[in-house]
């Protein structure tokens, strides 16, 4: 199998992930719901894992990193604790539903800033020149769908310099981009841990600069006889038992990107994608890309005469996962004019070779041929 | 052998607490709170036995101690201690 779609979910994870789920199987109970081992080792572990990622994102205090199911549940927090009824909202145009979706059933009034791919000039001059009405900006740090780097350190200083609370997506850049929060200012930053951070599905991460609204309510193994959430971080958000195998499994993932570092997972992941797209570019398909520094080694294309479902499906067939259509992100697509379309997006992932993209690539150009 | 309990606002509190005093050279134990010193229900609290003024100060100085202190004698039950 050739797993073209680390975007989504890396399929391909290190082996340290799976030990560690697995011992946290056998080996782990409920978190600050007793002081037997069982239950002190598996808080042991959610903890480490907090340290952990406050290390690698710069988070001066673990009690700010908030575990969540995924990256959705953690916009879902943020958001439902940041916008009112009506709230003039400044979205980017290439946000995910797990943005767009909770803010319009908030009745949010959304603004799109920046529906320019790869324009990053044009994209900070829209921002600006909304930012004075707005309530909150809410913007992905990297687009899901074309690997777009949005301008977000600029954005958080445009939000603080007029007040405005500012929340980021991570989805796409954590574990690829080095990611500075203390620099970044933002009030709430959100991401998935199944993906560049190589934890399991079932985890993510909400780390906290404000006061947030629980969206669950329940037991936390702490100060039980109140019928309130407690105030303080992170059990304020964390009703409800841990996934505490998931949270095991990723903090063996955050230490491998820890250790190999952003950078070179970086690095990586373009040289991949720049051999796809050295491998494409006279064939009939066009690719979405950027020459300048703006791009993560996400790739989006529309073959011509041929649907991306069906470049998905036959691919699939030759055991090339690739991902097709509108990504959950109709505005991205939108902004890049690809909505009626969809693409077929590629993602690479550190576990992938260059002779797996080059075979991928070839049977890319077999079906292109063969149309 | 004389037994101090640090009061926890939570485990995440009693966790991070523990991992600064252990850079210390303070060993300490997490252990659920008795549910007599709990006003609130269940809690976690920090067990040691030795360099409780040690522990308290840097708790202390970095905003970290936040609940009360207790101490138990193999002869007495827990009592309130200021430090």
């Amino acid at each position: 199998m050739i797993y073209l779609d680390s975007a989504a979910t890396t399929l391909l994870k290190p082996a340290t992930v799976e030990h560690a789920v697995i011992r946290a199987m056998r080996m782990y109970a409920s978190p600050g719901r007793g002081g037997h081992m069982p239950s002190l080792g598996a808080a042991s572990v959610v903890y480490d894992c907090r340290e952990a990622a406050a290390k690698l994102f710069h988070v001066e205090s673990p009690e700010n990193i908030v575990f969540t199911f995924n990256a959705t549940h953690a916009l879902n927090i943020a958001i439902n604790s940041l916008v009112h009824h009506g709230a003039r909202v400044l979205v980017s145009g290439f946000e995910h539903n797990s943005v767009t979706r909770p803010l319009n059933a908030l009745n949010a009034d959304i603004v799109r800033c920046g529906t320019f791919l790869y324009d990053t000039k044009r994209t900070l001059d829209d921002f600006k020149a909304n930012i004075r009405d707005a309530d909150l900006v809410v913007c992905t740090h990297v687009s899901n769908v074309f690997g777009y780097i949005l301008p977000v350190y600029e954005i958080g200083q445009m939000c603080r310099e007029n007040n405005v609370p500012f929340i980021v997506d991570a989805s796409q850049s954590a574990g690829i981009l080095e990611l500075d929060v203390g620099k970044l200012g933002a009030d709430f930053v959100c991401m998935p841990g199944h993906k560049g951070l190589m934890g399991p599905q079932g985890t993510g991460i909400l780390i906290c600069s404000s006061k947030a609204r629980p969206l669950l309510y329940g037991g936390t193994g702490s100060d039980s006889i109140s019928q309130q959430m407690p105030e303080y971080l992170p059990e304020r958000l964390e009703a409800g038992t841990h996934n505490v195998c998931g949270i095991a499994g990723l903090k063996a993932g955050i230490e491998y990107v820890a250790q190999n570092g952003c950078d070179s997972i970086f690095r990586h992941e373009m040289k991949l994608m720049n051999i796809m797209i050295q491998r494409l570019m006279y064939e009939k398909v066009k690719l979405f890309y950027s020459e300048h520094k703006n791009q993560c080694p996400v790739l989006s294309c529309v073959f011509d005469g041929i649907d991306c479902e069906e470049m998905a499906y036959r691919l699939g067939q030759m055991d090339i996962c690739v991902r097709s259509g509108l990504h959950c992100a109709p505005y991205a697509h939108e902004s890049a004019g690809t909505l009626n379309t969809g693409t077929v997006r590629m993602s690479f992932s550190p576990f992938l070779t260059e002779d797996q993209v080059l075979s991928a690539a070839d049977n890319i150009k077999q079906i292109i041929n063969n149309a | 052998m004389t037994q101090y309990l640090i009061m926890c606002t939570s485990l995440t509190n009693a966790q991070r607490s523990q991992k600064l005093l252990e850079k210390a050279g303070i060993n300490t134990s997490i252990v659920k709170a008795p549910q007599g010193l709990n006003t609130l229900g269940c809690g976690y609290s920090l067990s040691l036995y030795s360099g409780i003024s040690e522990a308290v100060s840097l708790l202390r100085n970095n905003n970290m101690l936040k609940g009360k202190i207790f101490m138990r004698t193999p002869n007495t039950d827990y009592k309130e201690v200021n430090l």
